[in-house]
């Protein structure tokens, strides 16, 4: 019998942020409009949970535009199996931010 | 540069980045700091590049970077090495003790802050209260109410040396007082003999003398509270003179409500000598305060006595002495003797085995066990304050609530407290891991109730640091009467990672 995972509506809307292209802490901010107080934590839970990776950027990509290095988040297998669960128990979440697949057509 | 403008700067925001570092522990704080600072960099990029003319930070930069002591106790408390985690974790010996320490504490603190609680765990503050006996008909609850005829009094003041060394009469009264340049208060006051102070071992100022030379025949004191309440604390009004049912008073002083510790309710005290206390009708009521006269064989009076008068149809009538020592520590002695009946009848409401813990071929060291133990011992230690402490605070507390019933809310109170508690105890204990002392967790049914006479049945739970599984029989069988406890070797270390981390295995 498989575990139903288990996230509150913020962790989903952060996962499925996350899942349509907004990789980096900020841009999950501005696309959620929630603070960082709460962003970060729960990117770092969905990390731990083993949902989502983090990564750092090449250093010669930030070289090359004169800024510090960037940590970019992605979905693991187990976060995309996760999100698909969490679009079922909360339906609105694809509303609110479009798919990439969605953005692209 | 103002101070608002200061805090919004980047200096500022990367401060603020820093000071939150420093919550972060330590292996992770660079990695941490260094994903925040860039993130800040690009934070502070987007609002410039909004901002039209010089950019020097804004109010949303700061809140970005306040959000980061959120993330940052976020991975501190994430820690399983960090103490404060390890010492309020759910279910921990630690936090249990220090919960029970705290409501303690607030009971005591609560007790404190209530005037009648306060003076119900206050020792008497009468010296030499042993001798000092109260003379009533009708036992403890008769001793509160004024039950002895100003008849009785004055004939036991003549005929009673043998018994008493002095003796003391008073009686609660309503009257209006009126003093210059305050409004008149209605006060209960205790019409009493001259000499109830020097009995109480009160302080008193010798007889004051009227312009004329002669002693006032009566002096008024106050209690403080009254004088406070009614008359503002007004220091002029000690040494005045007003008129008090018919006679002229002189108001001699104010007293520490803390010295009254008598039956009855008391706003000041008229203290009459003889002549004048005569006055009273016959048969009217009060109370009566007497020493005891010590002898070689009974030092002093302890407790309860019985005193017999030849009445006017010859029949006796009895009065009790009861000590004013004895009264004082009276909810000492209902704590005392609820909890020995709550020790007695604790079998009988619960079983007292914490169950079968085997062997363990030295593995659980002796400290562990002693851990346990005094866990165990420490928890009764702070429950039996608690439990006295809150039925105090509640029977007498309460504001209205006569003394006699509160000495019996006192009594249901802490007998059941105190078996709730030690009930509570032991089952608490059962359900903590022997070596680690957490609450066991995840229950699992284990077994069929119909199997039960071929195989086990009952419930199974485990230790979250893996130390080891809790059988606990459905029904009790000759071969499984009650729980059992399994240790689980070092092979299981790698199911509890945590655990492993946090150094519990």
């Amino acid at each position: 019998m498989a575990l139903e995972p288990k996230l509150s509506h913020t962790a989903a809307m952060i996962l499925h942020t996350i899942h349509a292209g907004h990789i980096y802490g900020f841009s999950v901010m501005e696309a959620t409009g929630l603070p960082s107080g709460t962003v970060y934590p729960a990117m770092r839970r969905l990390e731990r949970d083993g949902l989502i990776l983090s990564k750092w950027e090449q250093q010669s990509i930030a070289d090359a535009e004169q800024r510090p290095l960037r940590k970019y988040y992605k979905l693991t297998r187990a976060g995309v199996a996760t999100l698909q669960a969490m679009h079922k128990r909360y339906p609105l979440l694809q509303k609110m931010i479009p798919d990439p697949q969605v953005k692209n057509a | 540069m103002n101070t608002r403008l200061f805090l919004c700067s980047l200096p500022a925001s990367i401060f603020i980045l820093r000071c939150a570092a420093w919550l972060v522990p330590g292996r992770e704080r660079a990695e941490w700091l260094a994903e925040w600072q860039a993130e800040l960099w690009h934070v502070w990029q987007h609002y410039r590049r909004q901002s039209a003319g010089c950019f020097r930070g804004c109010p949303e930069i700061t809140s970005f970077c306040l959000g980061a002591f959120r993330d940052a106790f976020w991975l501190r408390w994430s820690d399983p090495r960090w103490l404060p985690r390890r010492v309020f974790r759910t279910g921990s010996a630690s936090r249990c003790s220090l919960c029970l320490a705290a409501w303690t504490a607030m009971s005591l603190l609560l007790c404190l802050s209530l005037p009648g609680a306060r003076k119900a765990i206050q020792p008497s503050p009468y010296r030499d209260g042993d001798g000092l006996v109260t003379i009533s008909s009708g036992g403890y609850s008769g001793a509160q109410l004024p039950t002895i005829h100003f008849r009785d009094y004055q004939s036991w003041r003549a005929g009673t040396q043998r018994l008493f060394t002095d003796i003391a009469f008073y009686q609660p009264i309503l009257k209006r007082v009126h003093v210059a340049h305050h409004r008149g208060a209605e006060l209960s006051i205790g019409r009493a003999s001259d000499n109830l102070f020097k009995l109480l071992n009160l302080p008193t100022l010798p007889k004051p003398v009227d312009g004329s030379g002669a002693p006032y025949d009566a002096r008024l004191f106050l209690s403080q509270d009254a004088w406070h309440r009614f008359f503002g604390a007004d220091l002029r009004m000690i040494g005045s003179v007003t008129e008090i049912a018919g006679q002229r008073v002189l108001i001699a002083g104010v007293v520490s409500q803390e010295s009254w510790q008598l039956p009855g309710r008391v706003d000041a005290w008229l203290l009459e000598d003889g002549q004048h206390l005569a006055r009273l009708p016959a048969n009217s009521t009060g109370f009566v305060l007497a020493r005891m006269r010590t002898s070689r064989s009974s030092p002093s009076l302890d407790g309860w006595r019985s005193m017999y008068v030849r009445g006017e149809g010859g029949s006796n009538d009895r009065f009790d002495c009861i000590s004013l020592a004895q009264r004082a520590r009276l909810p000492f002695s209902i704590f005392l003797f609820t909890l020995i009946v709550a020790l007695v009848t604790l079998p009988a409401t619960t079983a007292l085995p914490l169950g079968e813990y085997p062997r363990h071929n030295g593995r659980l060291p002796w400290a562990d066990r002693a851990r346990q133990w005094i866990f165990l011992s420490g928890k009764f230690l702070l429950a039996v304050p608690l439990v006295s402490l809150t039925s105090v605070d509640v029977a007498y507390g309460i504001h209205g609530l006569s003394p006699t019933a509160a000495q019996y809310v006192e009594l249901a109170l802490s007998y059941f407290g105190f078996l709730f508690a030690f009930r509570w105890i032991l089952q608490d204990q059962r359900k903590r891991c022997p070596t680690c002392l957490r609450v066991l967790s995840n229950p699992a049914r284990v077994g069929q109730a119909s199997r039960n006479f071929l195989a086990w049945n009952g419930t199974e739970l485990i230790c979250a640091g893996g130390h080891g599984l809790l059988h606990i029989p459905e029904i009790p069988t000759s071969w499984f009467s009650t729980q059992r406890w399994l240790y689980l070797d070092a092979s299981w270390g790698s199911l509890f990672p945590e655990a492993h981390i946090a150094g519990l295995i």
